[in-house]
C-alpha cells in the first residue's frame, strides 16, 4: 500500500461518507401514492400485478375494479345486463348476435366498432390457457368464433349450444379492448385501451397504478378525477393505511383488522359467493373411510368459525352455497353418513397463508380434531407452494377459500371444475358418475331454475358423502375512508370503482 | 503481493455466483415441480390447468432440459450483458432488479445510520466514564444492548405503525414515496441492529480500554474528550466491517418489513420469484445482491484496514485483554433467569393448544394470567411450553454458528472478502427456502438455514479481531523468534478472538430465534400450531394494537432470554 497523506486520506474519507450520505438522502424513492388533495381517489388493491393488468389471467379483474375495462354485458344478481353491448338475441342454437353502444369510444380516442369488439373476442378465445370463461367450450377448437355482423353487431358463435354465451361474456378476462392494446398478442394492455370512466396511464411494476378520469365517458360525468392505485399484498398495511387515511378504498381488509376500524372509516361486507370449506381427500388412505370422513364431520361441526375466526363477518355456512346465492336457501335435506369410532388416525391438514384467517381456522379444526380423537400434522404454507402440492396426495385435508362463480355467475361451472371426476380443481378428488350426469345434464340447458336445481342436488351429493365441510360463506370486506361515496358492492369482485366513486 | 493473491476475491465472486445461479435454476428439480405449473400457479390461481395449457408455456419460455443448461445459458446472457426476460412477466429483469435495489439500499443505508447512532447513544456514557475514571465500562448499557437487540424486527415495525403512524397520524404508514415513508421502517430495522452492534462494540471498547495506551493518555492528564474518541476509533474499526455486514444483510432480509410498510424492496422480490419460480428475475436478484455484497464486504475491510491507520503495518497494536478482576456482579440477569424460570415451570402444566372461543383475545387475568391469544389459548401455557423449544433450538444454532464462525475467522489467511460475505449476501428466506426444498419444512430445516448464515457474522467478527491480533507487538515477536503458525493462532490469536466473539454468538442466542421465528412466517419453521415462539409471533401479529398481550407474551420471552444471554457471559468472564 502506498503511503497516503493525513490530508489525503481525510479528504478520500470525506468523500466517500458524502457520497453515501448523497445515495441515501437523495435515495430511490418509487413515485407511486398521492396526498389525494386534489380529490384522487387513494385504492388499495390486494394483489400485485405481474403482468402489466392483462386481461388474460387473475389481473383482468384489477382492470375491471378500477373502471379501466369493460365487458360487453355486466351481471346483476346473475342475469346478465347491458354494459358495452346494448342488446343480445340467439340467432340460431350456435350463435348470439350482440348490439354494439354506439358513441363509445376507446381511450386512445378510436371508436368502439364491430371490427375491434370482433379483434378482442377472437384473440381472448385463442388465448392460452383459454379464458375460464370460455374453457368448457374450447375442448375442439377455439372456444368462440366473432365477426362483425352489419354496422354495430357482432356475431358471437360457440362450437356446440351454448345457452349461457352472454353471462360468459360478462367475464373480465373478456373485456373488449382497443386494437392499440394488443401490441404483444400475448399480453394485451389496458393502457389507454379501455372503456371504463378510468383511463390507466400508467402501471408502476407490482408497484402501483396511475389513472385519470375519462372525460367522454359513455357513463357520463366521473366523480374523482383520477385515481392513485397502490397494490399491497399484505392485509395489515392495507388496514394501517386506510386507519390512517392514506387510503379512501382498501381492498380485502383481513377478518382480524376489521374490529381495529372505527368511523370515519368503515368496512362494507356484502355476502359474497365464496366458500371456506374443508376438502376431504376422498382417495386419502384415512379418509376413503366414509365413517370415518363422518368423524371428521363431526368433530368439526362445534368450531364456530364465523364468531370467533371471523368476529360474526362471515355467515355460517349451511352448504357451499351461502346468502350471496339466496336461491340456495330452499336446498334439500340429505342424508348423513354416522360417524365411525376414533382411534387416533394420522390426519394432514393443510392451507395457505396468503388469507389471514385460514391458519387460524386449521389450528382451531386441528384442536377440534384432536380432541375427537385424530393425531393432526397442520401444514401453512404459501399459496403458490400450496397449490403445487394440491391433488398430489400429499395432504387429506385442505381448508380453501373457493369462489363459485367462475366469472360466469353460474353454479354449474364451479361445480364441474370442482366435483365432477375431470374438475380442473378437484381438490377432494370426488368422482361419482351420478354426480358428472346430473352435472352434464345441467350444463346442457338454459333455464335458469333447472341449473339452480342441479346445483343444490350436486351440493347435496357432495355434502352426503363429506367430500367437503363448509365453514363458512365470506362476505366482501372493502374498507372505506371518511366521506367516501359510490363503491360498488358487487357480490362477483368484478367492479369496485365507478364513475359514481368521489369522496367527500 | 502477487497477482494471484490479487485474483482471488474476484476468482471467489466468480465462483460464487455460479454456484448461486445453479442452485437457484435446480429449485424446480429440487422441488419436483413443473416451473411452467409454478409460472401457471401465479398467474391464474385458484384454477388448475391442461396439459396443452402447460405445452404451450413451456414452448413460450423455452424452459431449460436441466440446472446446468440452465444457469449456463442465463450466465452467457449475463456476460452479454443481458440479465433475461421474466418468466412470469416477460418483462426484462434488469429494470425491475435495479428498482428493488436501490429501494433497498436506500432502506439498509438508512437503518444502518440508525443502528450506528443507537450504538453509539448506548455505549457512550461507558465509554466516557472509563475515559473520565478509569473505571470498567458500565454492565447496564450491555443488558439494554441485548434487549434491543432481541426485539423482533417486525413486531417493533408493527408497533411503530399502530402508534406513529396510525394513531398520531405523524408519519406514513405505507410506502415509499420520500424520505418521511422511510423513518419508520429504518427505526424498525435499525434499532434491533443497533442493539446487536452495541453488543458487539462493547466488546470492542472494553478492550480498547484496557490497552495500554490508555492507561498512558490517562496518567499524561488527556483529556476525557481526546480519550474517549481514540477508545471509539479503535472500537470502530472492529466494528466498520460488521456495519457494511449489516447493510448487505439488511438489503435481501428484511422482508417481512418490506411488507408490512409495502416498500417495493430486493428481498421481497427475490422471495416472490424464487416462490413463482421466476427463475430469470431469481437468478439475477440473487446476483445483485451477492455482488453487492462482495463489494461493500471489501469496503468493510478496506476501511479497518484504514482506520487501524499506521497501526496495523507497524507493530504498535497491543490487543488488550479487559480487566475481570473486581467487577460487581449484576442482579438483573439472575432475576430474568428467576422469572424465566418461573413462567416456565409454573406454565408447563398448562394446556398450550386447547383454544376456548369463549376466551377469544381476553386481556390478563386470573385464570389466564399473560391473556389469550384469538383461538382463546392460554399464553402463559405457550410461552411455557415453547420455552424448551425455542431457547434450545437458538441455542444450538448459535453454538454451532460460533463454532463456524471460529474456525472460519481465525483460520482466514487473509482479511479479505470471501464465501462469508457471499453467504450473507443472499437472503435468508431464500437460504430458507432451499435448504427447505432440500430437508423439508421443520424446525430443523429453519435451523439449518438460520444456522447457514448465522455463522457469517461471527466469523467476520472473528476474522476482523484476528487480523488485529496479529499485528500486534507479541504476536510479531512469536513471528520473528520461529513459532510455528499453528502455536501463534493457538497460544495468541485465539484468546484474543474466543472472548468477544463468544459473547457476540450469546448476543445472537435471541437473534437465532428471531432468523427461526421469520421462516415461521413462511410455513418454513415451526408448525404453525407449535408454541414455538416464533409461531406464536407470527400468529398474533396481526393483533398487535387490538391485543399487544398477545405479542407481548412471546416477546417478553425473548427479552428476558436476552437478558438471560447477558448473565452466561458475565459469569464466563469473571470465572
Amino acid at each position: 500500500m502506498k503511503p497516503v497523506g493525513p490530508a489525503r486520506r481525510s479528504s478520500r474519507r470525506l468523500g466517500v461518507l458524502l457520497a453515501v450520505l448523497g445515495l441515501a438522502l437523495t435515495g430511490c424513492f418509487s413515485t407511486s401514492g398521492g396526498d389525494g388533495g386534489d380529490g384522487r381517489l387513494r385504492v388499495g388493491l390486494s394483489f400485485p400485478p405481474t403482468s402489466g393488468l392483462s386481461p388474460y389471467g387473475n389481473e383482468a379483474t384489477l382492470a375491471t375494479r378500477l373502471g379501466v375495462t369493460e365487458p360487453l354485458v355486466v351481471l346483476t344478481g346473475g342475469t346478465p345486463t347491458p354494459a358495452l353491448a346494448t342488446a343480445w338475441t340467439q340467432v340460431s342454437p350456435t350463435s348470439w348476435r350482440f348490439t354494439l353502444r354506439s358513441g363509445v369510444t376507446f381511450h386512445d380516442g378510436t371508436p368502439l366498432n364491430p371490427e375491434a369488439v370482433a379483434g378482442s373476442l377472437t384473440r381472448a378465445a385463442a388465448a392460452t390457457p383459454t379464458p375460464r370463461a370460455l374453457a368448457s367450450l374450447a375442448a375442439t377448437g377455439p372456444a368462440l368464433t366473432a365477426v362483425p355482423d352489419g354496422a354495430g353487431g357482432v356475431l358471437v358463435t360457440t362450437p356446440a349450444p351454448d345457452p349461457v354465451l352472454p353471462q360468459r361474456l360478462a367475464s373480465p378476462e373478456l373485456v373488449i379492448l382497443a386494437p392499440s392494446a394488443y401490441a404483444d398478442p400475448s399480453r394485451p394492455s389496458p393502457v389507454r385501451a379501455g372503456t371504463g370512466p378510468f383511463v390507466l396511464t400508467r402501471v408502476d411494476g407490482s408497484t402501483g397504478a396511475t389513472l385519470d378520469a375519462n372525460p367522454s365517458s359513455w357513463r357520463g360525468p366521473v366523480g374523482a378525477p383520477g385515481i392513485d392505485a397502490r397494490f399491497l399484498a399484505d392485509g395489515a398495511a392495507r388496514a394501517n393505511a386506510l386507519r390512517a387515511g392514506e387510503l379512501d378504498v382498501a381492498e380485502a381488509i383481513p377478518a382480524s383488522q376489521v374490529a381495529s376500524i372505527a368511523p370515519p372509516q368503515r368496512v362494507s361486507g356484502v355476502p359474497l359467493p365464496r366458500s371456506v370449506a374443508v376438502y376431504l381427500d376422498q382417495r386419502s388412505p384415512v379418509l376413503a373411510d366414509p365413517g370415518v370422513r363422518a368423524a371428521v364431520r363431526t368433530a368439526l361441526a362445534p368450531v364456530d368459525v364465523a364468531g370467533a375466526i371471523y368476529e360474526g363477518r362471515a355467515d355460517p355456512a349451511a352448504g357451499l352455497f351461502g346468502p350471496a346465492t339466496p336461491w340456495a336457501a330452499a336446498r334439500p335435506p340429505h342424508p348423513v353418513t354416522p360417524p365411525a369410532p376414533v382411534a387416533g388416525q394420522r390426519l394432514r391438514l393443510a392451507t395457505y397463508s396468503d388469507r389471514a384467517e385460514l391458519p387460524e381456522i386449521a389450528a382451531a379444526d386441528a384442536d377440534a380434531l384432536r380432541r375427537a380423537g385424530f393425531t393432526v400434522d397442520v401444514t401453512v404454507l404459501e399459496s403458490s407452494a400450496f397449490e403445487a402440492q394440491l391433488g398430489t396426495g400429499a395432504f387429506d385435508a385442505v381448508i380453501i377459500s373457493r369462489s363459485q362463480q367462475l366469472d360466469t355467475g353460474d353454479p354449474v361451472g364451479y361445480l364441474a371444475s370442482d366435483f365432477s371426476c375431470a374438475g380442473s380443481y378437484n381438490q377432494a378428488r370426488y368422482c361419482d358418475p351420478a354426480t358428472d350426469a346430473i352435472l352434464a345434464a345441467a350444463a346442457a340447458t338454459s333455464d335458469v331454475e333447472a341449473r339452480r336445481r342441479a346445483a343444490l342436488a350436486v351440493e347435496a351429493r357432495v355434502l352426503a358423502a363429506d367430500a367437503v365441510v363448509p365453514h363458512v360463506t365470506e362476505r366482501a370486506r372493502v374498507g372505506l375512508g371518511a366521506g367516501v361515496t359510490g363503491v360498488v358492492e358487487d357480490p362477483n369482485e368484478q367492479f369496485l370503482v365507478t364513475a359514481a366513486t368521489h369522496r367527500g | 503481493m502477487t497477482t494471484a493473491r490479487r485474483l482471488l476475491p474476484l476468482l471467489t465472486a466468480g465462483v460464487a455466483v455460479v454456484v448461486l445461479a445453479l442452485v437457484v435454476a435446480a429449485l424446480p428439480w429440487l422441488w419436483d415441480d413443473d416451473p411452467a405449473a409454478a409460472v401457471l400457479r401465479v398467474r391464474y390461481p385458484e384454477r388448475g390447468f391442461s396439459a396443452a395449457a402447460l405445452d404451450a408455456l413451456r414452448a413460450e419460455l423455452d424452459l431449460p432440459a436441466d440446472p446446468v443448461a440452465g444457469a449456463l445459458g442465463w450466465l452467457g446472457g449475463v456476460l452479454t450483458g443481458d440479465l433475461g426476460v421474466s418468466w412470469v412477466s416477460r418483462a426484462p429483469v434488469a429494470p425491475s432488479v435495479l428498482a428493488a435495489l436501490g429501494v433497498s439500499l436506500t432502506l439498509a443505508l438508512a437503518a444502518a445510520v440508525v443502528a450506528a447512532v443507537t450504538a453509539t447513544a448506548l455505549l457512550a456514557p461507558g465509554v466516557w466514564r472509563a475515559a473520565h475514571r478509569g473505571a470498567p465500562a458500565g454492565r447496564g448499557s450491555a443488558v439494554a444492548a441485548s434487549v434491543l437487540g432481541a426485539v423482533p424486527e417486525i413486531v417493533l415495525g408493527a408497533v411503530l405503525v399502530a402508534v406513529v403512524a396510525v394513531a398520531w397520524g405523524l408519519l406514513p404508514s405505507t410506502g415509499f414515496a420520500g424520505p418521511s415513508y422511510l423513518v419508520l421502517p429504518a427505526l424498525a430495522l435499525g434499532l434491533p441492529a443497533g442493539g446487536l452492534l452495541a453488543r458487539m462494540l462493547s466488546s470492542a471498547t472494553e478492550s480498547a480500554l484496557a490497552e495500554p495506551w490508555v492507561r498512558t493518555w490517562r496518567s499524561w492528564g488527556t483529556p476525557p474528550a481526546t480519550v474517549s474518541l481514540g477508545v471509539a476509533r479503535r472500537a470502530v474499526a472492529t466494528a466498520v466491517p460488521q456495519v457494511a455486514l449489516l447493510v448487505v444483510g439488511l438489503l435481501g432480509s428484511a422482508v417481512a418489513v418490506e411488507q408490512l410498510f409495502g416498500i417495493p424492496g430486493i428481498g421481497s422480490l427475490a422471495l416472490d420469484a424464487v416462490l413463482a419460480q421466476d427463475l430469470p428475475l431469481a437468478q439475477a436478484a440473487v446476483t445483485v445482491l451477492v455482488l453487492l455484497g462482495l463489494v461493500l464486504g471489501g469496503v468493510g475491510v478496506l476501511a479497518h484496514r484504514a482506520l487501524l491507520g499506521p497501526a496495523r503495518s507497524g507493530a504498535e497494536v497491543s490487543v488488550g485483554v479487559p480487566d475481570t478482576s473486581g467487577r460487581a456482579r449484576s442482579w438483573a440477569p439472575w432475576a430474568a433467569a428467576g422469572v424465566l424460570a418461573l413462567v416456565v415451570v409454573t406454565g408447563l402444566p398448562r394446556a398450550p393448544s386447547t383454544t376456548v372461543t369463549e376466551r377469544r383475545l381476553a386481556p390478563p387475568s386470573w385464570s389466564v394470567p399473560l391473556g389469550a391469544d384469538a383461538l382463546g389459548r392460554d399464553l402463559w401455557a405457550r410461552v411455557a411450553h415453547g420455552a424448551l423449544l425455542t431457547v434450545g433450538t437458538a441455542v444450538a444454532v448459535t453454538v454451532v454458528c460460533v463454532v463456524v464462525g471460529l474456525a472460519v475467522g481465525v483460520g482466514a489467511r487473509s482479511a479479505r472478502a470471501g464465501v462469508a460475505d457471499v453467504l450473507n449476501a443472499v437472503p435468508p428466506i431464500v437460504v430458507g427456502l432451499v435448504v427447505a426444498a432440500i430437508a423439508g419444512p421443520g424446525l430443523l430445516g429453519a435451523a439449518i438455514a438460520v444456522a447457514a448464515v448465522g455463522w457469517v457474522p461471527l466469523a467476520v467478527h472473528a476474522r476482523t479481531l484476528a487480523t488485529e491480533a496479529r499485528a500486534s507487538g507479541y504476536v510479531r515477536a512469536a513471528v520473528l523468534v520461529g513459532a510455528a503458525p499453528g502455536r501463534i493462532a493457538g497460544r495468541h490469536v485465539v484468546p484474543a478472538v474466543v472472548g468477544p466473539v463468544v459473547r457476540h454468538g450469546l448476543a445472537r442466542v435471541p437473534h437465532a430465534a428471531l432468523g427461526i421465528a421469520a421462516l415461521s412466517f413462511l410455513g418454513l419453521g415451526a408448525p404453525p400450531d407449535s408454541p414455538e415462539w416464533g409461531a406464536v409471533l407470527a400468529d398474533s401479529l396481526a393483533y398487535v394494537d387490538r391485543a399487544p398481550w398477545t405479542i407481548a407474551a412471546p416477546a417478553l420471552g425473548l427479552a428476558l432470554l436476552a437478558v438471560v444471554v447477558a448473565l452466561v457471559r458475565e459469569t464466563r468472564t469473571s470465572s
